[in-house]
């Protein structure tokens, strides 16, 4: 059933698994078990555990390649659109296993909204760009309100309020990438996944979205996939550190090396490859 | 503190003259112009030529008269203009939808790995290149004959349907293929169906390259004799179609009928009737390029 905290599944099995910790009194959103991610033939990640407590920050950082990315895509079924992907091993979701028969993807990323690497904003208005999720959702109350709302929340409100109506493509990056998780904060989800938000700002917006994640962790639990180590140590509570590894038979797979709590794992990192990364001796 | 200038020795004067531009540079800028010259002196010439011709007949009796086989100077084309206009409303209301729904189809939903789904592609890119003629025997066969719809506006819609629904299919997989796959992804993200995606991101950014590709195709079966000739369009019609099961004819086949008359007024008559054609497909391109305009504008 659940990996018991403090002890690694698998114990001896080298190399070093991933050491889970107890997590903080919060609850838990995602139990992650035994998590294998395949293309095809090829395994991308292999047995990943690790479970993600509710109203907080997670990141996951390690060098390119190296499956953070594919992880943070089965928290919700977004693999399930790309051709040949394959999930095996547990992912729940508040005990539930996101993977079952009966579970629609659709009410699963309508939970656990996405954040995108590159601002995507839908070639609309901002309004209309707010508007889509609820009304894709069917939402039936007042839409004026719920944009205002939103946007307020997203700290956005008093930058585009005199132009909802023009073409959210007018916005700046930065703008626009925090018009991204507005509208995905409208369909109100429990979780936001966050795939790099920052890679394309500069540090400027870069800091605002960072605001904007500290305040919002306090409603959301928001798991965020980084290149940048002093952003996953600015804002996140937990850390997870993912590296590839190549197995005997000479193929490489992204592995969980080390999940703790953030403080811990950038002071004092318990696996070589962690602090040879967070040191910049590799990556 | 001001950093001190460079006392070392004196720069050297870096040579920024040009040496020209290289001949072969020249020679291939001259080509371009060349290639480019052929096709707009060609057109223009042809297109003066024609109004020169037709100058004569370039008047209201070519939209107001019917064909007269006896007196040429009263003879006009307004049986072909409305068979024209019948036709190719009737044609774009077949394969436009169809068109659209195969390409959301391939693009969307189909599985590229599944062998039958890569004969449908490779057989669509196959038709677009069969012979317009071939299209043609296959509506006398299959859609006049077979199915018994005489040689009407509504057998030569179905058969033109045929013709252009290859390139309406293609250019429309383009259109739908160029919608960042970004946009599929946030919608999706937010709960959104494939369908809702589809319907309110892919096809409204896809619509003005599906305009584009749609009128083009439609040109061409404006322009199409061949598989008309073959489905009745050459009988001497001097009336306009009341309806799909009318006879009809068009102006590409009004215009061969004249030219291969003797008489001189016949063939100033085509010419005449060549202009109209040609102001027609003005029309409907302006018509297209508005439309595309006015949907990029709202985004």
């Amino acid at each position: 059933m659940t990996t018991p905290p403090g002890h690694g599944p698998g114990g001896t099995r080298p190399p070093q698994p991933a050491r889970s910790v107890t997590l903080p009194p919060s609850e838990t959103v995602f139990e992650v078990g035994g998590l294998s991610v395949f293309y095809g033939d090829h395994e991308a990640v292999r047995d990943v555990n690790m479970n993600i407590g509710a109203r907080q920050i997670t990141a996951m950082i390690g060098p390119s390649g190296c499956g953070k990315s594919t992880v943070l895509r089965c928290f919700n079924r977004m693999n399930d659109l790309l051709p040949g992907a394959r999930v095996a091993g547990k992912v729940r979701y508040h005990n539930e296993d996101l993977y079952g028969r009966e579970v629609d993807p659709i009410e699963v990323r309508r939970r656990i909204g996405m954040v995108f690497q590159k601002p995507n904003p839908f070639p609309k208005s901002i309004y209309d760009n707010i508007a889509y999720g609820p009304r894709v959702g069917g939402f039936k109350g007042n839409l004026d309100d719920l944009v205002e709302e939103t946007l307020t929340h997203a700290a956005l409100w008093d930058e585009v309020k005199d132009k909802l109506r023009t073409s959210a493509l007018a916005l700046s990056g930065g703008q626009q990438q925090r018009l991204c998780i507005a509208r995905t904060i409208a369909v109100e989800p429990e979780v936001i996944l966050m795939d790099e938000p920052c890679s394309s700002l500069d540090p400027i917006a870069t800091a605002k979205i960072e605001d904007l994640m500290e305040h919002l962790a306090q409603e959301f639990t928001i798991i965020v996939v980084t290149h940048n180590m002093q952003q996953a140590a600015r804002v996140s509570e937990q850390t997870a550190f993912f590296s590839s590894e190549i197995d005997g038979s000479g193929v490489r797979h992204g592995r969980l090396i080390e999940f703790d709590e953030t403080g811990t794992l950038f002071s004092n990192p318990s696996d070589q490859r962690t602090e040879d990364y967070i040191s910049g001796r590799f990556g | 503190m001001i950093p001190t200038a460079v006392t070392s020795d004196p720069p050297e004067i870096p040579r920024l003259k040009g040496r020209g531009t290289p001949l072969r540079e020249q020679f291939f800028r001259l080509s371009l112009w060349a290639s480019l010259a052929i096709g707009v002196v060609f057109l223009a010439g042809l297109l003066t030529y024609v109004v020169v011709e037709g100058w004569p007949r370039l008047n209201p009796k070519l939209w107001t008269n019917f064909p007269d086989i006896i007196d040429p100077s009263n003879a006009g084309a307004q049986s072909a203009i409305t068979g024209t206009i019948w036709v190719i409303s009737f044609t774009a209301l077949y394969c436009l939808p169809t068109g659209v729904l195969t390409a959301i189809y391939l693009e969307e939903y189909a599985d590229r790995d599944r062998w039958w789904n890569r004969v449908v592609e490779i057989n669509i890119q196959n038709l677009a290149a069969v012979p317009s003629i071939v299209y043609g025997i296959l509506g006398l066969g299959v859609i006049s004959r077979g199915l018994g719809f005489g040689q009407t506006v509504l057998t030569a819609a179905l058969t033109l349907s045929l013709l252009v629904l290859p390139i309406v299919i293609i250019s429309s997989r383009e259109a739908i293929r160029a919608v960042p796959q970004s946009i599929r992804q946030a919608s999706l993200s937010l709960g959104a169906t494939q369908w809702q995606t589809i319907w309110r991101q892919v096809l409204p950014a896809a619509v003005p390259g599906m305009a584009t590709g749609s009128i083009l195709a439609l040109s061409r079966a404006i322009g199409e004799a061949a598989p008309l000739l073959l489905l009745g369009g050459l009988t001497f019609i001097t009336f306009n179609p009341t309806g799909v099961h009318s006879q009809f004819t068009v102006l590409p086949i009004q215009i061969f009928n004249w030219i291969s008359q003797s008489r001189a007024e016949f063939t100033a008559l085509a010419s005449a009737a060549i202009v109209v054609l040609l102001v027609i497909l003005l029309v409907m391109n302006s018509l297209a390029i508005w439309l595309r305009n006015h949907f990029t504008r709202r985004w």
